[in-house]
């Protein structure tokens, strides 16, 4: 303190700037501190000990961690939530890119047309769920309706064992409207120069998309890949609203047994070893994500690579 | 504002909670917390009783927490955060868990002082221990048929019985559903054409993954959940596998019942057997009594009758979850008065609407008090056969007040085995015979029961 007031005196101004600068983000961190990070250290103490709601904590040390590889439920509902996962995540950023290259072009009525596709987005999320419960409905539903007119067989999606996943994999597309407006984004950055050297090349259409649009878009796509990813391993509202992890534990995804273990059966000590495995794996995987994207991910600024 | 006069204003605040305290000791201001859950006209009729007792005791307060969603979780964080309320209602999944942690009063030494408490049904009583009695069930509710009078009538049948002795056999129970199943067309399961993918009016509703409707068939079949000893599941013996084989075939053989997902939502959010009724949707659903105070609230035009029967009709009864004390209240004595006022058909008019059945073994059995709460016009005339004298003499106590661990089962191991029965897939025999070893793997034996 004393070597930087003694070598550079910050002036008047620079020091009301921090201090307000700071006081500003107090909020912020007093609400990560208290609804975060308190909470992980807590839920990481608590994953040592068998307490139940209600009871005193007792130290397991690893127990609860070594009891999940015993636990049936602990691997269907990982199962579960990797198979959604790998499913909605690549499904969900291959709408989201298609339409944000169609927002792309210049058609008439564009803001129209990005406010309509991004609108879902706006519909809070248990409204989405519940209007896709009807969706789905095996009667009245308007996807069995348009499966019946047009003569095709019908299915009982949610309420079917095998097709409760892949049924809510399709529902993940719906929300898209982010990854699209930041793939929208990417694509406005990637420079005009390149397509027209594409083009003086002879290239067509197919050829700027390969050689351009999805180099030049990489970033965007490995961005939107990690978040995604991370989301969707969290994956909740679903399970929770439409199937209750039904039917025979199809859709048990793992934040939801957590939930269930935690507040419907108080094993809070159990929970939150359950918490602390799936911030395990999110973080490995995103670390593998990292490390694998040097192979396909181009930064411009890199220095080609 | 200056940092000094912030911490003035803040040391202010436990000062004032403290002078509010010293004002709850007195006898002038008592405030206690009553927490409940059911549908809203459950929460009308709950609010009237808790200001009935307002002006019995004078000077007492009572706050009703409504929890209609999610009571679980709510009072699960509610004991983790030391904020219980003093008198409620705990799911039986969450009651003897709590007892044994000291969560909730040992109401045993209290029932030399009510002694109305003292003379229950003694399935009503939830015994943690020896003498220690950590709540009872809040009504003795039991599983009936209801049905709408109207279907009945249009499909020209006689009404499901209202007296035991002559109910009626399960074939007796298909035949009539295949009557009352009508598709959009007007054709029955029976004939050729039926469209069981647009159905009208479903001919019965009556759940696969609840229990409380199946207990019942399964004793009447010579079944039961446990061996004596409440530690091996015989689920998969000849008679169990026979009830659900027949629950499956009730959707998918004769499609005369609803199958997941048809009554148009999921898990128990599917719409209440009053507005199932009332639409025609379902001709006949098993439900339980508490069903009566929506049917009378919303108008439908329905009539009870007992259940379908194998051999001795049974049905399950004690359908309800516990009514207790919390051990954090601050004021027991009061809260153990609340306690025994909000079950007292005396002060409570719950039961002459239907919600609740009383507990106490008297309005059973003497003529004076069962007209007490069941000569009204929210009860109809075969209630007394259909009910009161089903629930006295065909009874078997729900599962939940007597099995140990049996939440955990139920949502481990049973829940999702019954939901593969429910789906279709496999016949029941093959789930059951898979899934009963599980159970029986996380049997703990009954709770203790004793005589008072």
């Amino acid at each position: 303190m004393a070597a930087l007031s003694g070598q550079h005196r910050l002036s008047g101004q620079r020091r009301l700037e921090r201090r307000w600068g700071l006081l500003m983000a107090v909020p912020a961190i007093l609400g990560f501190a208290i609804f975060t990070a308190g909470p992980m250290v807590a839920s990481l103490g608590l994953s040592l000990t068998d307490w139940q709601v209600g009871g005193a904590p007792s130290f397991v040390g690893t127990g609860n961690y070594t009891a999940l590889a015993d636990d049936e439920l602990f691997w269907k509902s990982l199962s579960a939530t990797t198979y959604y996962t790998l499913g909605a995540v690549p499904v969900s950023l291959i709408v989201a890119f298609v339409v944000a290259m169609l927002l792309n072009q210049r058609v008439r009525g564009l803001p129209v047309w990005r406010t309509i596709f991004y609108l879902p987005t706006l519909v809070p999320a248990i409204a989405n769920v519940v209007l896709w419960i009807w969706i789905f409905n095996p009667d009245f539903g308007l996807l069995n309706s348009l499966l019946r007119q047009g003569g095709l067989p019908t299915g009982m999606w949610i309420y079917d064992e095998n097709l409760a996943v892949p049924s809510l994999i399709v529902m993940s597309t719906w929300a898209f409207g982010n990854t699209m407006v930041i793939f929208l984004a990417g694509l406005q950055g990637v420079p005009q120069h390149l397509y027209e050297a594409v083009s003086v090349d002879g290239g067509g259409p197919w050829q700027r998309f390969r050689h351009v649009t999805v180099p030049m878009m990489t970033p965007t796509i490995f961005y939107n890949l990690v978040v995604g990813v991370i989301g969707t391993f969290q994956v909740f509202n679903q399970a929770y609203v439409m199937t209750e992890g039904g039917p025979n534990n199809a859709t048990l995804f793992y934040v939801y047994y957590l939930f269930r273990k935690a507040f419907r059966e108080s094993e809070m000590g159990y929970a939150s070893a359950l918490a602390w495995v799936l911030f395990m794996i999110i973080m490995i995987v995103t670390f593998l994500m990292f490390r694998n994207a040097r192979r396909w991910v181009y930064y411009e600024m890199a220095g080609g690579r | 504002m200056r940092r000094r006069e912030l911490l003035a204003l803040a040391g202010l605040v436990p000062l004032a909670a403290a002078c509010g305290n010293d004002d709850d000791g007195a006898a002038e201001n008592i405030q206690l917390q009553f927490m409940y859950w059911g549908s809203t006209f459950e929460q009308k009729a709950v609010e009237k009783m808790l200001k009935a007792f307002e002006q019995s005791n004078a000077g007492t307060k009572v706050k009703p927490l409504f929890t209609p969603d999610e009571y679980d979780v709510k009072l699960n964080t509610l004991v983790a955060s030391g904020n219980v309320p003093d008198v409620g209602y705990v799911p039986m999944a969450m009651s003897y868990r709590l007892a044994e942690q000291g969560k909730l009063v040992n109401l045993f030494s209290y029932l030399d002082k009510y002694p109305q408490l003292a003379s229950y049904l003694p399935d009503a009583y939830l015994w943690y221990g020896k003498d220690q009695l950590h709540g009872v069930a809040t009504a003795n509710e039991i599983e009936l048929l209801w049905y709408s009078k109207a279907a009945v009538a249009e499909a020209g049948i006689s009404a499901p019985p209202a007296q035991a002795s002559s109910a009626w056999t399960w074939d007796q129970l298909v035949e009539n559903a295949y009557k009352l199943t009508v598709d959009q067309s007007g054709k029955h399961p029976d004939e050729s054409g039926f469209n069981a993918g647009q159905v009208r009016q479903f001919g019965i509703s009556s759940s696969i993954t609840y229990a409380a409707a199946w207990y019942g068939f399964l004793r009447s079949n010579g079944a039961d959940f446990a061996d004596p000893t409440g530690t091996k599941c015989l689920l998969d013996t000849p008679e169990a596998i026979e009830v659900f084989q027949n629950l499956q075939d009730l959707i998918y053989k004769h499609r005369v019942a609803p199958g997941p997902g048809q009554l148009a939502a999921t898990g128990d959010d599917v719409p209440g057997t009053n507005i199932l009724l009332k639409t025609k949707r379902v001709a006949m659903i098993v439900d339980g009594h508490w069903s009566l105070l929506d049917m009378n609230e919303s108008k439908v035009d329905y009539g009870i009758g007992v259940l379908p029967k194998y051999d001795e009709p049974f049905t399950t009864s004690q359908v309800a979850g516990a009514s207790a004390v919390f051990a954090g209240s601050k004021h027991v004595e009061e809260a153990i008065e609340l306690f025994a006022f909000h079950i007292d058909p005396r002060y409570v008019d719950l039961y002459e609407q239907g919600l609740w059945m009383p507990q106490e073994r008297k309005y059973y059995e003497d003529q004076a008090a069962i007209d007490s709460w069941t000569k009204n016009d929210s009860h109809p005339s075969e209630f007394r056969t259909a009910v009161v004298d089903y629930a006295r003499d065909h009874g078997v106590p729900d599962l939940r007040g007597r099995l140990k661990n049996l939440s955990a089962i139920n949502s481990d191991v049973l829940t999702p085995a019954l939901q593969e029965i429910e789906t279709g897939k496999r016949p029941a025999a093959a789930v059951l015979k898979e899934v009963a070893p599980k159970v029986t793997s996380r049997m703990q034996g009954w709770h203790h029961t004793q005589e008072l």
